[in-house]
C-alpha cells in the first residue's frame, strides 16, 4: 500500500502528536518555518486547500490570431528544448507530434518540389501541403464549430489555457471539463439559448450535461467526416488556386522578360562567365609553343564553339586554320626520318619482297637519320620547295643499295629499280611513304603572337555570347517551346476561354469528347447558330477578337513581332527599320557588332556564317536563325486564332450573303453547294496537307445547270442537289474550282460586322495580312499532280511557313481542349459534389444533437 | 478525505458493477489494469480491438453523447479520418480517371496510383520507423516505450438496464510522462514475482549496479526522461520516414510494377508475379531515389531526405541514451529508507 504520510498522521492520532512535539522541541533551532503547526494546518484543512487556478478560456479571433501563432510557435520551441532535455510534459509531447507532422509535410513538399520541372508546378506542392493543413484546420471550424454555434450557441471548439499555461480544447476530455472558467452569467445564458426550462434545480449542472453531450456529438461527427472532407477539400482550394498562382507567375515571368529586353547590357552580366576565355587558357597552357597541327586547330574550334551552331563552328574552324596552319612549311626532325625508314619497309613488304632484301635496300633508321643530318634536312620550318631534293636523296640512297645488292645475288634474284622506283611512287600525298612524314608537322608553332590574337577574339566571343545568352533567355521566357512560357500559357488560358465564348458546355464536351469528327461536327452546328443570330455573332466575334487580340498585349509587337504579318512592301527601309520590333533590333546589333569585329580580325568565314554579308544576305546565319525561332513560335500561335476568326467569318458570310459571293457567283446552283461545303470543311478540318494537295472533292461529273438562289437556314446551306448525285469523283483538272475556292474563303471582303469588329482591334492589320499571306503563300503552291491550281504567281514558301500559316484545324483545337475542359470538370463536378453534400450532411446531423430525455438532465 | 485509489488489484477491490457476482466476472477479459506483453499477437489483437472500436462502439457512444465518452476514445477514433482520408486521397487523384480519355488516361493513372502507393507508404514507413527509435532504447535501457496495457474502465450505466458497465482501453504504460504507470511494471509478490525485477533489470541496464535496495526509486527519474527523449525522437523522425516513404513511391521503377499488378489473391500465379515484381521495384526505386537524376539539389534531394531521416533516428537515440549512464539525479538525502522512520515537519 502506497504510503499516506496525512493518512498515517490522522490514524495514528495522539500518540504521533506527543512524538512531533517531542522533536518539535528538540529541533527548534534547526526548523525552517518556526511559525507553522502542522497540528493546526491539517485541522484547518488548509494544508489540502487547490491553489488558486490561473486557467482562462481563450477568445480567438482574426485579430489576435497572429500574436496567438507567435505565442504557439514559442511554446513548440520551449517545448522542444524541453524535450531534448528530457523534461518536457506530455502537453508539449503532444505539440511537437504536431511539429513533425508540418516537418514530415514540408519534407513531402520539398522533395516533389525539386522533382518537379516547372515554377508552377513546383508551387502547387507548397500550396497542396498548405491546403491540406488549412483544410483540416478550417473544416472543424465551419462544418462543426459555426453551424453548432448558430444552432445551438456554443462554441465547441472552444479552447482554454490551465495554470501552466497549456492550451487545450475545453471539451478535448468530457470526463475532465474544467467548467469553474465558465463563469455563472455566461452558463446561463448559454442555457437560455438552449432552452433548459429556467426554473429547474441545478440548472448549472443541466446545462453543463447539455453543453458536453452536444460537444461529445460534434466531436465524434468531426472525427467521422475529416476524413472525406480535408482531402477533398484540400484538392478544391488547389484547383481553384492554381489559375490565381498561374497569373502571378505569368505576369512575373512576362515582367522579368521585359526587363532583359529593356536593359540587355545589363542582364547579360550574369552570363559573362569568360568560358571561351578561360578554356583558351587550359588549350594555351597545354599546347603554348607547340607545333601547330590539325588536331589543335579542333581543339581551339571547340573552345569557340561553345554556344555556337555546327554550321557556324564549321566556318571558325576553316578560319581558324587559315589563321593558324601554314601549308608553305613544315617541321623536319629526327621522328621525320625514323617514319620515313620505317614506312619504306612496310611498304616494300606489302610488294612481296624479302625481309633481307628490303634490309639491304632501305636504310635503318639510323641510317635515315644520318643521312638527313649530313645533308642537312633537319628545321623546324623547312620550306616545301625542298622537299623535291630530300625524296631525291631518299631515292639515290635506296637506289645505290639496291644496286650493291643486286651484285652480291644472281641474276634472276636481282631486283629492278624501276619497280620500285613505281611502287613508291604509285602513292597519294596522304599514303606517300616519304610525303605522309614530310607534311606531318606544320612549321608553325602556337607562339605568343597567335595566343594574343586568339585572346583577343575569344574576350569578344565571351561578351558576345553573354548577350546572345540573354537575347536567348529572353526568347524563350516569351515563346519557348516549354510549359509556362508565355506563350503557353495564353494558349492554355484561351482553349478553356474560347469554348466557353461559342458556348460549349460540360454536357456538350461530354458525349463526344472521344473522337475529333464528333467534335467537329458539334463545332460546325454551334458555329452555325452562332452566325446565324445577328446579335450573338457580333457578342462572340467580338469576344473572340477581345481574347486573341491579348496576345498583343502579352507579347507586345513593339518587342516581338512577325515581319510576315507586317506589310512592308511600300515602306522605305527608314520607316522599315522603325517598324522592327526591339528584339529584332537587338539582334541585328548585337550579331552584326559581332560579325564585325570578327571580319576585322579575317575571320570572314565567321562573320559570314553569323550576319551574312550584307543585309539582305540572311538564308541559314545564325543572327536570322535567331530572329526566326520567335517569329515561327508566334506566327504558329497567331495563324491558329487568325484563321478562327477567318472561319467564323466565313461562316457569317456563307448565312447572310451566300448568295452575293462574287467568287463564286458564276457557279450554277450544284457547283455553289459543292463548293460552300468544301470551304465548311476546309475552314473547319483542312490541314497543311490539303492544301498542298489543292483539296480533294468528290463533285458531281455532270452538275446540273440550274442557277436558283441558294437557301440558307440557321446557318445551313439547304442542299438542292449537293450529296444527292451518285457516282462522284474529284475533277483534278478544274483549276477555277480550286481558285474560287481560295477566294471565297479569304479573298472576299469581311462580312460587315466582323470588319466592323476588327476595325476597333488592335490585331486588324495582322488578321487582314494572315488571309493576304494565305493567298499567297499557300495559294501559290505548286502541286505536280495539279499543276495549274494556283491563285498567286508560284510561291518560294517553304513547307515550314506553310505549316505555320495553317496553325491547328479549329476543330482540333476545340477536341483538344474540350478534353481538357471535361476532365477538370468532371473532377471539379464530382468532388464539389461530394465536398457540398458532405457540408450538408454534417450541418443538419448538428439539428439532432443535444437531445436529452425528459428529466435525464436532472 | 481524500484515499489513494489502489483497490482495482486487491482481493477487496471495490467493485463498481451493478451486478458484481463471480460469473460476471469471469466473462470479462480483464477485471483489473493488466500489463500486456509487447509481442506480435498482442500488437495485432490491439490494434484490431482499436480499430473495430473505433470504426463502432466509439462513433456509436460519441454521436449519442454518451455521458461516458472519454478522450481515449476520440484519440482512438483519430484513425477513422486517417484511414479514409488516405482513401479520399486517393480517390481524389485516381477517382475519375476512367472517364478521361485514353491518353490522359495513360498520363494520370501512374500518377494516381504513385500517390496511393505514396498514401500506403507513408502510413508504414511512419509506424515501422518508431521502431529504429523504441527497439534500440530498448535493447540498451531495458525501457520498453511501447509496452502495452490494458485498462478496464467502470461506467456509469446509461439506464437501469445497462448491465455492462465496463469498458477495455488499450494504453501504454508510458504513454503518459507524467502519470506514467509505474504500478504495473512492479512484480506480482503473490505469482513469487520479484517486486521489483523489472525495474532491477532496467537498473542493471542503466549501469546502476545490481541488488539495489530501491532500483524503482533510482530509475523512476531516469525512466521519464528517456522517455521523453525517445517520445520527442519518435515524433520527429517518424514523420520523416514518412516523407521518405512518399518519396520513394514517386519513383519511376513503380511504373512497371503497376503495369503487371493485381490484387486477386487468388489467382496464384499472378499474384506471386505481383509480389514479386513489388520487391524488384521497390529494390530499384530506392537506388533510384538514392541517386536521383539531374543535377544539383534536384539529384541529390533523394539523398538529403534519406539521410535526414537515418539522422534523425540516430540523433534521436543518441540524445536518449545520452546522460542514461550519469549517476542518479536523486539526491540520497531524498530517498526514502525503508528501515528509517520520517517525520514530516
Amino acid at each position: 500500500m502506497t504510503t499516506n504520510l496525512i493518512h498515517n498522521y490522522i490514524a495514528s492520532g495522539t500518540s504521533l502528536k506527543s512524538k512531533s512535539g517531542n522533536q518539535k522541541s528538540q529541533g527548534n533551532s534547526k526548523k525552517p518555518m518556526p511559525h507553522f503547526d502542522i497540528e493546526h494546518e491539517l485541522n484547518n484543512r488548509t494544508f489540502i486547500k487547490p491553489l488558486e487556478g490561473k486557467g482562462r478560456l481563450i477568445n480567438g479571433n482574426i485579430f489576435n490570431m497572429p500574436a496567438l501563432m507567435v505565442k504557439d510557435t514559442i511554446y513548440d520551441a520551449k517545448a522542444f528544448k524541453h524535450a531534448v532535455k528530457g523534461e518536457a510534459n506530455d502537453h508539449e509531447l503532444g505539440k511537437l507530434n504536431d511539429v513533425g507532422l508540418k516537418i514530415g509535410g514540408l519534407a513531402i513538399a520539398g522533395y516533389l518540389f525539386t522533382r518537379k520541372q516547372t515554377p508552377m508546378t513546383k508551387g502547387m506542392e507548397f500550396i497542396g501541403l498548405a491546403s491540406f493543413l488549412a483544410s483540416m484546420a478550417i473544416w472543424p471550424k465551419i462544418a462543426i464549430q459555426l453551424p453548432a454555434y448558430l444552432i445551438h450557441g456554443i462554441n465547441v471548439q472552444k479552447q482554454y489555457e490551465d495554470s501552466f499555461g497549456r492550451k487545450k480544447p475545453f471539451y478535448q476530455d468530457p470526463q475532465f471539463i474544467p467548467w469553474d472558467l465558465y463563469s455563472d452569467k455566461e452558463i446561463q445564458k448559454i442555457g437560455n439559448r438552449l432552452g433548459v426550462p429556467k426554473d429547474i434545480p441545478n440548472r448549472r449542472e443541466a446545462i453543463q450535461e447539455k453543453m458536453k453531450k452536444i460537444a461529445i456529438q460534434n466531436n465524434t461527427l468531426w472525427m467521422l467526416t475529416a476524413g472525406f472532407a480535408t482531402p477533398v477539400m484540400s484538392a478544391l482550394i488547389c484547383n481553384r488556386t492554381e489559375p490565381y498562382l498561374a497569373k502571378w507567375l505569368n505576369d512575373r515571368k512576362n515582367k522579368k522578360a521585359d526587363k532583359i529586353l529593356n536593359n540587355l547590357e545589363k542582364y547579360s552580366e550574369k552570363y559573362k562567365t569568360h568560358t571561351v576565355s578561360n578554356k583558351l587558357e587550359e588549350v594555351i597552357s597545354l599546347y603554348g609553343n607547340k607545333p601547330i597541327d590539325n588536331k589543335l586547330v579542333e581543339k581551339i574550334t571547340d573552345t569557340f564553339a561553345l554556344r555556337l551552331d555546327p554550321v557556324t563552328s564549321e566556318a571558325l574552324k576553316k578560319d581558324l586554320k587559315e589563321l593558324m596552319l601554314s601549308d608553305k612549311a613544315y617541321t623536319i626532325d629526327d621522328n621525320t626520318a625514323k617514319d620515313i625508314s620505317k614506312n619504306l619497309k612496310k611498304l616494300l613488304k606489302g610488294q612481296n619482297i624479302n625481309d633481307s632484301v628490303i634490309n639491304a635496300i632501305v636504310p635503318d633508321e639510323d641510317t635515315m637519320i644520318k643521312l638527313f643530318k649530313d645533308n642537312n634536312f633537319f628545321n623546324p620550318a623547312k620550306e616545301t620547295k625542298e622537299f623535291q631534293t630530300i625524296k631525291n636523296k631518299i631515292a639515290k640512297a635506296l637506289q645505290l643499295n639496291l644496286r650493291k645488292y643486286n651484285k652480291t645475288v644472281p641474276e634472276e634474284s636481282q631486283y629492278d629499280w624501276t619497280l620500285i622506283q613505281q611502287a613508291i611512287a604509285n602513292n597519294n600525298k596522304a599514303n606517300h611513304p616519304v610525303d605522309k612524314e614530310l607534311f606531318k608537322v606544320p612549321g608553325i608553332k602556337f607562339d605568343t603572337t597567335i595566343q594574343a590574337k586568339l585572346r583577343n577574339i575569344a574576350r569578344i566571343t565571351d561578351d558576345f555570347v553573354s548577350k546572345a545568352n540573354a537575347l536567348d533567355e529572353y526568347a524563350v521566357l516569351k515563346v519557348g517551346s516549354a510549359p509556362e512560357t508565355v506563350i503557353a500559357n495564353y494558349w492554355n488560358n484561351i482553349s478553356k476561354d474560347i469554348l466557353k465564348i461559342f458556348g460549349i458546355n460540360y454536357k456538350d464536351i461530354k458525349n463526344v469528347r472521344f473522337d475529333r469528327n464528333i467534335v467537329g461536327a458539334l463545332v460546325r452546328n454551334k458555329i452555325e447558330d452562332i452566325v446565324s443570330n445577328d446579335e450573338l455573332y457580333k457578342k462572340v466575334m467580338q469576344e473572340l477578337v477581345s481574347k486573341i487580340a491579348q496576345i498583343n498585349s502579352e507579347i507586345k509587337p513593339s518587342d516581338l513581332s512577325v515581319p510576315l504579318l507586317k506589310k512592308e512592301e511600300n515602306l522605305n527601309d527608314a520607316q522599315k527599320a522603325a517598324a522592327r520590333s526591339a528584339y529584332d533590333t537587338l539582334v541585328d546589333k548585337e550579331f552584326n557588332s559581332y560579325a564585325n569585329s570578327m571580319k576585322e580580325k579575317g575571320f570572314t568565314h565567321l562573320s559570314h556564317a553569323i550576319a551574312g554579308f550584307g543585309p539582305d544576305d540572311n538564308k541559314g546565319t545564325a543572327k536570322n536563325i535567331q530572329k526566326t525561332f520567335v517569329s515561327e513560335r508566334l506566327l504558329g500561335v497567331k495563324s491558329s486564332f487568325y484563321r478562327l476568326i477567318n472561319t467564323l467569318d466565313f461562316f457569317r458570310r456563307i448565312a447572310k450573303q451566300a448568295n452575293n459571293m462574287e467568287s463564286i457567283n458564276m457557279y450554277p446552283t450544284e457547283i455553289k453547294e459543292e463548293i460552300i461545303e468544301l470551304c465548311k470543311i476546309i475552314t473547319l478540318e483542312g490541314h497543311s496537307s490539303d492544301n498542298a494537295t489543292k483539296f480533294y472533292m468528290l463533285r458531281n461529273q455532270h452538275p446540273s445547270t440550274d442557277k436558283s438562289p441558294l437557301e440558307v437556314k440557321n446557318g445551313k446551306v439547304v442542299n438542292k442537289y449537293y450529296g444527292k448525285a451518285a457516282g462522284t469523283a474529284d475533277i483534278a483538272g478544274d483549276k477555277y474550282f480550286y481558285q474560287r475556292a481560295m477566294q471565297l474563303m479569304f479573298e472576299e471582303k469581311l462580312n460587315p460586322e466582323t470588319a466592323e469588329i476588327l476595325e476597333k482591334s488592335i490585331i486588324k492589320d495582322e488578321v487582314l495580312n494572315y488571309r493576304d499571306l494565305v493567298l499567297n503563300k499557300i495559294g501559290g503552291e505548286y502541286y505536280m499532280h495539279k499543276p495549274r491550281h494556283r491563285i498567286r504567281p508560284k510561291s518560294d514558301a517553304g513547307s515550314t511557313l506553310k505549316f505555320l500559316l495553317t496553325g491547328i484545324a479549329p476543330d482540333e483545337f476545340f477536341f483538344k481542349s474540350g478534353q481538357q475542359f471535361f476532365n477538370s470538370n468532371k473532377w471539379f463536378r464530382i468532388f464539389s459534389t461530394f465536398g457540398a453534400a458532405l457540408l450538408g450532411v454534417t450541418v443538419l446531423a448538428q439539428f439532432f444533437f443535444g437531445k436529452t430525455k425528459q428529466g435525464s438532465a436532472k | 478525505m481524500i484515499l489513494p485509489v489502489n483497490n482495482t488489484n486487491s482481493k477487496n477491490s471495490i467493485n463498481f458493477s451493478a451486478d458484481g457476482n463471480e460469473k460476471d466476472k469471469k466473462a470479462l477479459k480483464y477485471n483489473h489494469d493488466t500489463l500486456l506483453k509487447n509481442n506480435l499477437a498482442t500488437r495485432t489483437d490491439i490494434a484490431i480491438d482499436k480499430l473495430t472500436n473505433a470504426f463502432t462502439v466509439y462513433p456509436a457512444k460519441g454521436l449519442k453523447g454518451s455521458r461516458n465518452a472519454n478522450f481515449y476514445e476520440f484519440l482512438t477514433m483519430g484513425n477513422v479520418p486517417y484511414l479514409i482520408g488516405s482513401l479520399m486521397l486517393m480517390n481524389v487523384f485516381i477517382g475519375p480517371v476512367d472517364s478521361y480519355s485514353n491518353f490522359d488516361k495513360m498520363k494520370a493513372n501512374p500518377l494516381g496510383k504513385k500517390l496511393a502507393l505514396g498514401v500506403i507508404f507513408y502510413g508504414i514507413a511512419k509506424s515501422l520507423s518508431k521502431s529504429l527509435i523504441s527497439k534500440p532504447v530498448h535493447l540498451m535501457t531495458g525501457i520498453d516505450i511501447e509496452r502495452p496495457y490494458a485498462k478496464v474502465n467502470y461506467e456509469l450505466p446509461d439506464d437501469v438496464n445497462d448491465t455492462d458497465i465496463t469498458s477495455i482501453e488499450h494504453h501504454k504504460v508510458f504513454e503518459s510522462v507524467e502519470f506514467p504507470r509505474y504500478d504495473l511494471y512492479y512484480g506480482d509478490v503473490g505469482k513469487g514475482e520479484e517486486r521489483n525485477f523489472r525495474y532491477d533489470k532496467i537498473a542493471k541496464k542503466l549501469g546502476m549496479g545490481t541488488g539495489l535496495n530501491d532500483s524503482d526509486q533510482e530509475v523512476k527519474a531516469r525512466i521519464r526522461e528517456i522517455v521523453i527523449k525517445a517520445s520527442l525522437a519518435k515524433n520527429i523522425s517518424s514523420y520523416l520516414w514518412a516523407a521518405t516513404g512518399v518519396a520513394l513511391a514517386f519513383q519511376k521503377p513503380w511504373e512497371n510494377f503497376f503495369n503487371v499488378m493485381t490484387f486477386k489473391f487468388w489467382k496464384g500465379k499472378e499474384f506471386g508475379k505481383t509480389l514479386g515484381s513489388f520487391g524488384k521495384n521497390f529494390v530499384k526505386s530506392v537506388k533510384a531515389l538514392y541517386k536521383g537524376e539531374g543535377k544539383g539539389l534536384t539529384k541529390h534531394a533523394g539523398k538529403i531526405l534519406i539521410g535526414a531521416s537515418v539522422l534523425s533516428s540516430v540523433i534521436g537515440v543518441a540524445n536518449t541514451m545520452h546522460s542514461s549512464h550519469k549517476p542518479s539525479k536523486v539526491d540520497a538525502a531524498d530517498v526514502i529508507k525503508k528501515d528509517e522512520k520520517y517525520v514530516v515537519n
